[in-house]
């Protein structure tokens, strides 16, 4: 057993972490308020050409696995960009997986090394009101027309939709009812979002706000069957192979705000005089750090094997969730710590533990559920009955 | 709202500590559990006059309530004293209607909720025929309260536990506080009781709930003293342990608990006194809480003295497995968070 990272490894950590650190707290405090989108920070990571990490060389990218991409996305949230800075790129570091795996050679050839040079801005078209977690009930419709299909539909929770050019949407073009399976009947489409037939809403939400999170309302978007990812009615099959994936940086970006909250909580406590000491030094704040600082490294752990099985073509699932799961949580507590650590502080924009405690908690619900990687360990893992 | 024991509540609750400080020391406590006899605490609680409190006086006791009979589960925890007798006769006056002479116990598994009881048979001729485990007190009644039938239509009996036909077998307890024993019922003879059996069964196992949990409550507090005790005489790196936060903090939310738990116990007891709509949720509601509440600050209580808490010679020993069967005793709290969650009439 090797726990050590290769040489390449261990250089995209630190030159990611270097580049990242270019983008300190001020610059996210600000782009968070203005809810504006880290333009800067996103072209220098374009012109370091991160963002084609996992697309293949001979489409622009450097063909690393999902641990390196984890990497990347870990540094990148742990120096304080947190999940605005991840959000921004997220989708171009691994979600075009299913268009590298299934797309054409011209759908390939034409958009991942744009994607790759940043600058084609792509986001995830799947989640819809009327269905969360539960995809096979969506019911955005594309309809055949000729040698086009025409959609029409509602998409909810579309991060970075406002910024992009292009959208990955998944689509049923067969009814839930008239399909054998429920999984069948549903179509993956690479296309453009052509505003005047979508119409993009940005949702006023409780943090991330560098990055929108939209609502898509799509009426009549003609989409040639070129911009098709793959067959017909295979599409949800498409987007199941990089849920693992997606769960392991979602993961790792947890990870990373866990790591800068608790970076700003041990600094804080040291600086900070109360009663004529630091106040690190009373157990009732050290100890819950000391305690944050052992749940990260052993969430880090899973993570690893997770990605490490992923990139090693195993079986991952029972992995990815559970890094998922740990990292989540450990995220989140480090960075509730590091809000109490920081007192009424904490509380202020000023010290940035507001921002990482907001962000943080983004991912215990976000791609997935804590409660639904119960679901999937205590179906698929323990054997037991579903619950739902 | 007077939210405050009354003054003869508070002098009682005195009088019975100071008679429990002389008679049930935790020397003399010991010696009991070595013996493994109760009986001469629970002859000498008769005989000094204790027995009847918390039982009104037309049902042959002292007078008082359910607030008292609370007080009294509060002090004997506390004391870690041998209880089983009193617990198991305290529930079964409602099902005789007047305080029995001698120790009388449910015939039910001390693990179950009182109403829970599936019935053992019974002849048309009233001989009853069944086995029965783990029945707290089993070995220490004169006479046992039989449940027959199926719920619904469950009827009572009373059995002599010298009758023939009684196999009574003692089972030993981790908490040498409490007994149980297994009871074999083979065609004895046994007496109707009138008492109508599901009311006097939700009373008995809402009297339960209050009364475990108050056990419970007085353990707790008891640990908790040990535990400031302790860490204020217990030194390392030249300080009290109690100095340091994580102790400290740790004793701190052991006070928390207590205080919480007594808030909701005598508001539960006052509840099933009064017999509110709602008294089978709240002391369902103490039941699981209280007594969790307990489990958990004795595994605190262990941190906190370190090594020496975990020797025989420490009296905590003696508090944490009190604690820890209260958890269990008549019902563990997902049983009674089960009956609050059906009472509330969620999905």
């Amino acid at each position: 057993m090797d726990f050590a990272l290769t040489e390449d490894q261990e250089l995209i950590r630190t030159a990611v972490a270097e580049l990242a650190g270019k983008f300190d707290d001020p610059y996210w405090m600000e782009k968070d308020e203005a809810h504006e989108f880290p333009r800067e920070f996103y072209d220098a990571f374009a012109d370091g050409g991160w963002l084609g990490i996992t697309t293949p060389e001979e489409y622009g990218g450097q063909g690393f696995g999902i641990t390196e991409a984890s990497l990347l996305l870990e540094e990148v949230a742990a120096s304080g960009a947190g999940m605005n800075g991840a959000s921004s790129m997220h989708m171009s570091i691994f979600g075009m997986h299913p268009v590298i795996v299934h797309g054409s050679e011209e759908m390939k050839k034409e958009n991942l090394p744009r994607i790759a040079n940043g600058d084609l801005h792509v986001c995830f078209g799947v989640t819809e009101p009327g269905a969360g977690l539960d995809t096979t009930r969506i019911t955005t419709f594309a309809k055949r027309d000729g040698s086009d299909y025409v959609v029409n539909g509602r998409k909810v929770w579309i991060s970075k939709a406002q910024e992009s050019e292009k959208v990955l949407l998944l689509t049923r073009t067969a009814k839930f009812d008239d399909s054998d399976r429920k999984t069948d009947g549903m179509t993956l489409f690479f296309t453009d979002l052509d505003r005047d037939h979508v119409d993009i809403r940005p949702i006023r939400k409780m943090g991330r706000n560098a990055v929108t999170s939209n609502e898509l309302f799509i009426d009549d978007l003609r989409i040639p069957e070129e911009h098709r990812v793959g067959e017909e009615g295979q599409g949800f099959k498409y987007i199941i192979d990089g849920l693992n994936p997606e769960r392991c940086l979602v993961a790792a970006e947890a990870l990373g705000i866990g790591r800068a909250a608790l970076r700003r909580a041990v600094r804080y406590a040291t600086e900070r005089e109360v009663f004529g000491r630091p106040i690190g030094m009373n157990q009732g704040l050290q100890f819950p750090l000391a305690d944050s600082l052992a749940r990260l490294d052993a969430a880090e752990l899973v993570l690893r094997k997770a990605t490490w099985l992923y990139d090693q073509g195993l079986p991952s699932a029972r992995e990815a969730n559970t890094a998922k799961y740990l990292c989540a949580d450990a995220g989140f507590d480090a960075a509730d710590r590091a809000l109490q650590t920081h007192g009424g502080m904490g509380y202020s924009e000023e010290y940035h533990v507001a921002r990482y405690f907001r962000e943080a908690r983004l991912t215990r619900i976000a791609p997935l559920s804590q409660e639904m990687v119960l679901n999937f360990l205590g179906e698929r893992v323990l054997g037991l009955p579903r619950s739902y | 709202m007077e939210w405050k024991l009354s003054d003869e509540q508070d002098s009682y609750r005195e009088a019975l500590r100071g008679w429990l400080g002389d008679v049930a020391s935790p020397e003399a406590v010991r010696g009991w559990f070595e013996a493994a006899d109760p009986a001469p605490f629970t002859e000498r609680y008769a005989a000094d006059g204790w027995r009847g409190v918390g039982v009104a006086e037309e049902e042959g006791g002292q007078g008082g309530g359910v607030v008292e009979l609370a007080l009294t589960a509060e002090e004997l925890g506390r004391a870690v004293a041998p209880s089983a007798a009193w617990l198991a006769t305290v529930l079964a006056v409602p099902a005789l209607g007047t305080l029995p002479e001698h120790t009388t116990a449910w015939l039910l598994p001390a693990e179950d909720l009182p109403d829970s009881a599936a019935g053992v048979r019974a002849d048309p001729d009233g001989r009853v025929t069944g086995d029965v485990a783990r029945v707290l007190a089993g070995a220490e009644a004169a006479a046992y309260v039989v449940v027959v039938g199926a719920p619904g239509e469950r009827t009572l009996r009373l059995v002599d536990a010298d009758a023939d036909g009684v196999t009574v077998r003692p089972r030993a307890l981790l908490d040498h506080s409490r007994s149980v024993a297994d009871v074999r019922l083979e065609s004895v003879a046994s007496t109707a009781l009138d008492a109508d059996a599901e009311t006097v069964l939700a009373r008995a196992t809402d009297l339960a709930g209050v009364l475990v949990a108050a056990d419970a409550l007085g353990a707790m507090e008891r640990m908790l003293e040990l535990c400031v005790d302790y860490s204020l005489q217990r030194r390392q790196f030249g300080v009290p342990i109690g100095s340091f936060q994580a102790v400290k903090h740790a004793a701190a939310e052991m006070e928390v608990a207590v205080e919480a738990g007594r808030s909701a116990l005598y508001f539960a007891a006052a509840s099933v006194e009064a017999g509110l709509e709602e008294c089978g949720l709240h002391a369902a509601a103490v039941k699981a809480q209280v007594t969790a509440a307990a489990a958990h600050a004795a595994d605190t209580a262990l941190t906190v003295h370190g090594a020496i808490g975990y020797t025989w010679e420490h009296d905590l020993q003696l508090l944490y497995k009190r604690a820890r069967l209260d958890e269990h005793l008549l019902g563990a709290p997902a049983r009674w968070n089960e009956r609050i969650a059906v009472g509330l009439v969620l999905v």
